[in-house]
């Protein structure tokens, strides 16, 4: 084992982000939904896996990786909307499982749509030529499009946070989360608000695929330990926080980072464990507030 | 009160002797099947989603995560043949009890949540078993699975059965499924099976009416675990092997699906599920590579239209043309 | 003066930055019927759901029967004698009324026997028959409590609180949402229940309470305003100002 310098768990920890940066996008999409909504969509690593195909497939067709990246999240979030408008729509109201379980079935669906599309063995990834390379980060050499994704995300989530906080749809978003009487009563149709909500969560799951595309295999199965792991962001973070989702999701991917450095097997479990001993101390999650899980 | 309605009686027969109705048709079932292999399979995920189904239908708890117990189930009674040898009752005794074990755990972690995040956390807590599972090739063969779990024959009262034998390993395994039932059947016509069902209820009452739901959560969940496990400890015996599909999430989603399919909180429901299921599956595969298309279809329209699952929208519509009938009457 | 059964000390409560509850000292004593009453916003829900264990307070101590219950878990109050009927319903909906009350008269005999026969509990279901018919639900008890009328729910959870065989009884806004018809029922019952155990209720209407209970306890903005019987509290100034002052 080659010796651990303090440039090696620099680099580890930079490796660690990027890979948090996906998980954050995962969680804020998750969160996004079920602040608003109270759905937890099963089917969000299925949105991340065809998010992942149609960023590769776009890539193919455009040549060009900015192309890729406005149509992937537009097709996914389409693909959301309609979701939500003709499958969850009729089950609000009608208790908290069952958009849940809907979504579950939805998600196999989706696998089996992209096996029937793209075969059963996936597509092959590689990185966009735009954003090839290693640059000099100060403490070593790192791959360009790693810190591109620390960039991206970065980015994504001073988006959304000024969407959020400074926007008049924000402004809805953020009272519908704590209340959704409140938005009819100011005479908003909420359903469009829903609407929109799903949409954009999905589209966000569709864009970290994406974005995670180059990093690992693009297959259709991908979407379920990607899935296991959101859930795990968010429970770390607590539901329904923005600052959770980003702070969770850095934390999940440096602690999976740094355990692969160290104890390369225990790596998957790694961030499960950071989990059960979150609920053990926190159960409602670092951001979370108390009471919210019992 | 109207003259007894002859098929009413014998519903009414039928829900006061439900173990033993259950009991007779799995009998008669190997008979009515294509091959004995599919009843076998009906019969272990029968059984795994009647255990599912006393902590989703009965305390109103969606788990995700419940393939860790009939997993753990199977590999612990595969481990304990392959590696300590030991016979294979006692290596279904192990398994079993490993399973409660794990779910002992499991549920501690997980009560601690509630709604829709114990869901997520049972999910991501039955990936850990996976994982873990996973890595320990020494033990668990990884991702080939546990190959030699070979049981030929087996000895009962002095008796040599031939395990081999399709039909004689489906009447073993039925004695276990049989007790099995007939446990699930008990709690659920106990003091503590009117407990989960007002827990399902209404938690926040439950509780004020002097019950600890923590408590009360944590021993159905382990009792769900232990039949779970059950089902997977037969299910080794069944195979000789213990794939890592065990302990997939897949295999946690199936369990929902069965339930669904078949009618949550119900008695009957889990196996109608698991066989509509399974039959299902084995038509579809023979002629198309997408059956999970299909099984994801079928399940939306279930949520969608048919909530209460195939026998227990039977049930419903039953009950609602029979009182129609009595007030035309 | 009959003895003390339940007393406040000190009791606080935030969430967050909002103090619901401050510093609210009073004692209930044995066999009085009492009532809190306060405007919108006074704080009596929080300090019901203190009394009745469903929030721990954030500072302040409670004392039943002399004993220090101060943050037990919920579940401990019906077993020590406290129950409450919710404001909000609060039945198991796809249960029937008889079940209801039967689930609710088994903690006492069986809680975690999952072996024994639900059916061989025959005193409990014997004792669900007499408390239906104690609250006039007799003929309904095969219905599904979901299916009841509003009323009808209000008498089914306060059948179930009985089961428990409380000493005391706490009942959050029990006529809310009623019908002046069911109000004047459920207003007899509470009067006839209070002869035998101790009952606090929570109100908002003052006019009701004040020919029913022997003492009340006004909170205004989480705080204690007065305390007396029905006819101090008429007189003192304090309580004019601020029931006139909300309209």
């Amino acid at each position: 084992m080659a010796e651990i310098t303090l440039q090696l768990l620099m680099l580890q920890l930079l490796t660690g982000l990027a890979l948090g940066a996906v998980y954050a996008l995962l969680a804020i999409g998750l969160s996004l939904i079920f602040g608003m909504l109270t759905v937890v969509n099963f089917a969000h690593g299925a949105f991340f896996m065809v998010g992942a195909f149609l960023g590769v497939y776009f890539l193919t067709v455009t040549g060009s990786f900015w192309f890729s990246l406005v149509l992937t999240p537009t097709a996914v979030g389409a693909i959301g909307l309609l979701c939500e408008r003709f499958l969850v729509r009729p089950l609000y109201g009608r208790g908290i499982d069952y958009p849940l379980l809907l979504t579950f079935g939805l998600s196999y669906v989706m696998v089996e749509a992209m096996r029937v599309i793209f075969g059963i063995d996936g597509v092959p990834t590689s990185t966009p030529s735009e954003l090839r390379g290693v640059v000099n980060v100060g403490f070593g050499m790192f791959p360009l499009y790693r810190l591109f994704l620390i960039a991206a995300t970065a980015v994504i989530v001073l988006a959304l946070w000024l969407f959020i906080e400074k926007t008049r749809y924000g402004l809805i978003i953020r009272a519908g989360s704590r209340d959704n009487e409140i938005v009819r009563v100011l005479g908003i149709d909420i359903s469009k608000i829903w609407l929109l909500v799903f949409g954009l969560g999905t589209a966000i799951a569709g864009l970290s695929g994406l974005l995670a595309a180059p990093t690992r295999a693009v297959n259709p199965e991908m979407g379920i330990p990607v899935l296991a792991e959101s859930f795990v962001v968010t429970v770390v973070g607590g539901m329904g926080s923005l600052v959770g989702a980003v702070v969770a999701g850095l934390l999940v991917g440096v602690v999976f980072s740094m355990t692969s450095l160290f104890a390369p097997e225990y790596a998957e479990l790694s961030i499960f464990v950071l989990m059960a001993v979150v609920l053990l101390v926190r159960p409602q999650g670092l951001f979370g507030k108390a009471g919210l899980m019992g | 009160m109207t003259q007894a309605n002859p098929i009413s009686s014998a519903i009414a027969l039928i829900a006061q002797h439900r173990v033993a109705a259950v009991l007779i048709f799995l009998l008669l079932f190997p008979l009515i099947m294509p091959y004995e292999a599919l009843a076998l399979n009906i019969l272990i995920f029968g059984l795994y989603a009647v255990g599912f189904n006393l902590l989703f239908g009965y305390t109103g708890l969606l788990s995700f995560g419940h393939a860790a117990f009939f997993g753990v189930g199977s590999y612990l009674t595969g481990i304990t043949i392959v590696h300590f040898g030991l016979p294979w009752w006692l290596a279904i005794v192990a398994g079993t009890a490993a399973s409660g074990v794990v779910g002992l755990l499991i549920g501690f972690l997980a009560i601690r949540t509630r709604g829709i995040y114990f869901s997520m956390v049972t999910l991501a807590l039955g990936q850990i078993v996976y994982y873990a599972f996973y890595k320990a090739e020494r033990w668990t063969g990884g991702e080939n699975g546990l190959r030699g779990v070979t049981v030929e024959e087996i000895n009962v009262f002095g008796l040599t059965l031939d395990f081999v034998n399709p039909l004689t390993k489906y009447y073993v395994l039925y004695v276990f499924v049989a007790l099995a039932l007939w446990l699930v059947s008990r709690i659920l016509a106990s003091p503590f099976g009117a407990v989960i069902e007002s827990i399902r209820e209404n938690e926040n009452r439950t509780a004020a009416c002097g019950y600890d739901v923590a408590r009360a959560k944590l021993l159905i969940f382990t009792l769900s675990a232990v039949i779970c496990g059950l089902a997977g400890a037969l299910r080794a015996l069944h195979l000789s092997i213990v794939p890592i599909d065990s302990l997939h999430y897949l295999l946690s989603g199936q369990a929902v699906m069965m339930c669904l399919l078949g009618g949550m909180g119900t008695f009957f429901g889990p196996f109608v599920g698991a066989a509509v299921f399974l039959y299902l599956e084995d038509v579809a595969t023979s002629f198309t590579t997408h059956w999970m298309a299909i099984v994801g279809v079928v399940f939306m329209v279930f949520v969608l239209f048919f909530p209460k699952g195939i026998w227990g929208t039977l049930v419903q519509r039953w009950q609602r043309w029979n009182n129609h009938s009595v007030v035309t009457k | 003066m009959s003895e003390p059964i339940l007393v406040a000390e000190n009791l606080s409560r935030r969430f967050g930055n909002f103090v619901a509850l401050n510093n609210v000292s009073c004692t209930f004593r044995q066999g009085q019927l009492t009532a809190i009453i306060g405007p919108n916003g006074a704080g009596k829900s929080t300090f019901f759901n203190l009394l009745t264990g469903a929030i721990a307070p954030s500072q302040g101590k409670i004392r039943f029967d002399g004993r220090d219950i101060t943050g037990i878990a919920q579940h401990e109050f019906a077993r020590i004698g406290i129950a409450k009927s919710f404001q909000i319903t609060n039945v198991f909906k796809q249960l029937s009324a008889h079940e209801n009350v039967r689930v609710a008269a088994q903690m006492r005999a069986s809680r975690f026997d999952f072996l024994r026969s639900r059916a061989s509990l025959t005193a409990v279901s014997k004792n669900a028959d007499t408390l239906l018919e104690r609250v006039g639900l007799a003929a309904l008890g095969k219905r599904l409590a979901g299916e009841l009328a509003h009323g009808q729910q209000r008498s089914l959870e306060i059948a179930m609180a009985l089961a428990s065989e409380p000493k005391l009884l706490l009942m959050d806004e029990p006529t809310a949402g009623m019908s002046p018809e069911e109000t004047s029922t459920m207003m007899s019952l509470i009067r006839t229940l209070s002869t035998e155990r101790t009952v606090i209720l929570v109100e908002h209407k003052m006019k009701l309470v004040m020919g029913l209970c022997e003492r009340l306890i006004v909170l205004h903005h989480g705080e204690l305003l007065a305390e007396g019987t029905p006819d101090e509290i008429r007189a003192n100034a304090e309580v004019r100002r601020v029931y006139l002052g909300q309209g």
